[in-house]
């Protein structure tokens, strides 16, 4: 780590240093009483605790599998269809005036009919979690295939590709940037969908624990699944960070 | 070898209008030839050069490579483009080693032969860069190996040089003068530097604006093999310059849209 | 202009609402055939939903509860952009402000700001502000992130120039940051109004009282399928027509920019 990113993370750290003292010193003063403000010591004394709990971990598992399922999913719907549009005249045809309706479709609006059709299940809430993290992905998709350039697909052409076999060959790892920004977004959707799709339907999972927390009114309980999310989001967002950096070896750098 | 007749390219607009790119062109190329396309900027060289390689269909017009009508790409046409498009996501050797892999050669062999290649381009050592990693000059070489590798019969070339710097410029001349005289493929070779058109070729083909049209076909009757220092204090180089020179200079044209 | 030109331009300026349309169209059409086949009756059509929806927004207190929702969207969004663009900027210009404000940035980001709901009921309650703060926080983050990024590619030459003319700090954020950052903040105004729209949604449903979630919600515990599928109706027809309005917007104040109509814009 160079001195500038140490001093960098360091400056980082202060606003989130801050607020957790602020919040400690509103626990202290007792602005509020505890049972409406616990004090983060508290909070995060009960996360170091259940993370030794087998229950709070079976929920942490259901959530996760939700959300790689339902995004799997989607990138396997997303990143095709994203190709077929950009590569395909007719399939862009298509594709594009869907898309256009379908993109702006609060997807959350569509739980209540997933359950009734789905079930109260994994499947209900893996398809909304499908549906939020498909259309960053499949616009990202489109738009970078859409954007290779063509002397590539004609370097490859000239050197015995056949057409079929420059959409594998050429526009997919051309793509492979883009589609990986989109997965980005797409994830930090997933994480938020599955998590409200789990409170609403308050069976298991994260979303659940929060519900639960809430019905019962212990406050304390209530911060430990968002922390949860929180710091799955992150892991998560490292992972992309580092498979970018793997798959991305020969692409010009950007953050 | 090449049989260009009748071509005529025209592109749609976006507002709906067509613009006449270039008309009518002929020419013949003969194999084991060197000839250059020269012309303003605009004139529609690059164009005619994909419309050989089948990148781009011709509205008007046929050729013929070997007696066969161009439909499409093919690997008896090698391209070389001066964007250099190498694929970022691919090695030195991965890129050069690609169209044998294609042609269904084992690894082991694919990567025996790129690595000689690379080697006779002057890049030993950088099998494992990436394009991102290299100068615009080295990435020209690997551009250029990538195509040399699956060995077509001819050679298209979009001003391979004209994104380097002079001195760049002048060792990749010689070096591809070098190679040429070596196999003696078919090249057909787009600039609008004069001197490196007659440094290279035996014709050169003058091109005018707007449309593109062939104005005239200059013979290069310079004794080969040739050498830069040599060539240079010849006065039949210098007279040739100065014709090509004056011939795309003159009749001032106007840029009409 | 000659009339072929003309008919191709007319065509383009008509046509663009009409493929979006027939999409609509096809999507009813796929639903109807669906209800009536395949699921054997288990889902209202598509056409005895359309029906339902004169009585959902021909009724007083239902339209009254869909317009409390835009309205809160609107001052929430409002009150989002007010702070969250300037402060974008900022960090997009100030490494030190960046490096700040980022890491906390990542962390909140993920989080889902309408399960706050519980949180924040328990000190602000169960009416407006509650619903207000969750979609400000919502809308935020997305429009933080964006001006930054916009900020942060800004010219640095375009900025020396206007120190020359003697031009001041803030001014220079205002008159050339800004503008050059815009059409990357309307990205992030875009991703803000889905995160909007699923946050109005679930914090109504969290805190039952008003709006289109808190209908939604109350139709399914209670069985009225019909309700349901019609306000899946009304609140999709919310979210389309609210991409058109920022379409519209956004073609108003970045035509100096590239035209951008196309699938693009990294919509959530
Ligand atoms: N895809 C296209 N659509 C419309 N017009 C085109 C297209 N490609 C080229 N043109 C037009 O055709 C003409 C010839 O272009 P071309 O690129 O072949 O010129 P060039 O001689 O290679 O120029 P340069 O030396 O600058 O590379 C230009 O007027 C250009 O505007
Ligand atoms: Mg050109």
């Amino acid at each position: 780590m160079t001195a500038l990113a140490r001093n960098e993370a360091l400056i980082g750290a202060i606003p989130i240093l801050g607020l957790l003292l602020g919040w400690q010193a509103a626990v202290s003063a007792g602005v509020a009483p505890s049972a409406l403000l616990p004090s983060p010591v508290a909070v995060f004394g009960r996360v170091a605790q259940n993370l030794g709990d087998p229950d709070f971990l079976g929920h942490t598992a259901v959530t996760l599998y939700r959300l790689f399922v339902g995004f799997l999913i989607a990138l396997a719907i997303g990143v095709p269809l994203g190709l077929a549009g950009a590569t395909n005249r007719i399939a862009g045809a298509a594709l594009k005036p869907l898309v256009r309706v379908l993109a702006p479709v609060p997807k959350i609006a569509l739980y209540p009919a997933l359950i009734l059709s789905l079930g109260f299940d994994d499947a209900s809430k893996i398809v909304l979690v499908t549906a939020d993290a498909l259309f960053p992905i499949l616009l990202a998709t489109f738009q970078g295939a859409a954007m290779v350039e063509p002397k590539l697909v004609w370097s490859a052409r000239a050197a015995g590709t056949s057409p079929a076999g420059t959409l594998l060959k050429v526009i997919l790892p051309a793509t492979l940037p883009s589609i990986l920004t989109g997965s980005r977004i797409a994830l930090v959707v997933a994480c938020i969908v599955v998590f409200l799709a789990e409170m609403i339907t308050s069976t298991d999972g994260l979303g659940y624990l929060l519900v639960r927390a809430a019905r019962n009114f212990q406050t304390v309980d209530m911060f430990v699944p968002l922390i949860a999310i929180s710091a799955i989001g992150l892991l998560l967002n490292g992972a992309l960070a580092l498979t970018r950096k793997k798959l991305l070896v020969g692409f010009p750098e950007e953050d | 070898m090449i049989a260009i007749s009748g071509v005529t390219k025209t592109f749609q607009r976006r507002g709906g209008g067509t613009h006449l790119a270039i008309d009518s062109i002929d020419l013949q190329v003969a194999e084991g030839e060197f000839v250059s396309i020269l012309g303003p900027s605009g004139c529609g060289k690059s164009t005619l050069l994909y419309i050989v390689g089948g990148f781009v269909p011709p509205s008007r017009g046929s050729i013929t490579v070997s007696g066969r009508p161009v439909t499409g790409p093919g690997p008896d046409r090698g391209p070389v483009f001066q964007e250099f498009a190498l694929f970022p996501w691919k090695t030195v050797l991965g890129n050069v080693a690609y169209g044998l892999r294609e042609a269904g050669m084992r690894k082991r062999e694919a990567e025996r032969q790129a690595e000689a290649l690379i080697a006779r381009v002057g890049l030993k050592g950088y099998e494992s860069f990436y394009p991102k990693e290299l100068s615009g000059g080295m990435k020209q070489r690997v551009a250029i190996a990538r195509t040399l590798a699956y060995n077509p019969a001819i050679l298209l070339m979009d001003e391979p040089f004209g994104a380097l710097d002079a001195h760049t410029r002048v060792r990749l001349q010689n070096e591809l003068l070098e190679l040429w005289e070596r196999d003696r493929k078919t090249v057909l070779f787009v600039t609008h530097a004069v001197d490196e058109a007659v440094f290279l070729s035996d014709r050169v083909v003058v091109m005018s604006r707007q449309p593109g049209r062939i104005k005239a076909i200059v013979d290069i009757d310079l004794p080969r093999p040739r050498h830069r220092d040599e060539l240079l204090l010849q006065s039949r180089y210098q007279h040739l310059v100065i014709e090509l020179e004056r011939m795309i200079e003159d009749p001032p044209e106007e840029i009409r849209p | 202009m000659t009339a072929a030109a003309l008919a191709t331009r007319t065509r383009a300026t008509l046509l663009p609402g009409l493929p979006p349309l027939l999409a609509c169209l096809a999507l009813l059409l796929a639903w109807q055939l669906y209800a009536r086949t395949l699921s054997m009756g288990g889902i209202p059509d598509a056409l005895s939903t359309i029906r339902e929806l004169p009585a959902i927004l021909g009724d007083r207190e239902s339209l009254a509860d869909i317009l409390d929702s835009i309205r809160r969207m609107a001052i929430g969004f409002a009150i989002a952009l007010a702070f969250s663009v300037p402060l974008g900027l900022f960090m997009g210009r100030s490494r030190t402000v960046a490096a700040m404000v980022n890491p906390l940035l990542m962390i909140t980001y993920p989080v889902p700001k309408a399960a706050l709901m519980p949180i924040i009921m328990l000190w602000f309650g169960v009416g407006d502000a509650s619903k207000l703060l969750v979609i400000v926080l919502g809308v935020s983050l997305p429009v933080i992130y964006h001006a930054y990024q916009g900020a942060r590619a800004v010219e640095e030459k375009m900025l020396w120039s206007a120190r020359a003319m003697g031009m001041s700090g803030p001014a220079r954020l205002a008159r050339i940051v800004l503008p050059a950052s815009l059409p990357e903040i309307l990205v992030g105004c875009r991703t803000g109004i889905v995160l909007a729209l699923i946050t109005m949604i679930t914090s109504e449903m969290i805190a039952r009282q008003t709006g289109a979630g808190n209908i939604l919600f109350n139709a399914l515990d209670m069985a009225q399928y019909e309700t349901v599928y019609a306000m899946i109706l009304v609140i999709s027809a919310l979210g389309i027509v609210l991409d058109m309005l920022f379409e519209y917007v956004r073609g108003l104040l970045t035509g100096w920019a590239e035209p951008r109509h196309d699938l693009l814009a990294p919509s959530l």
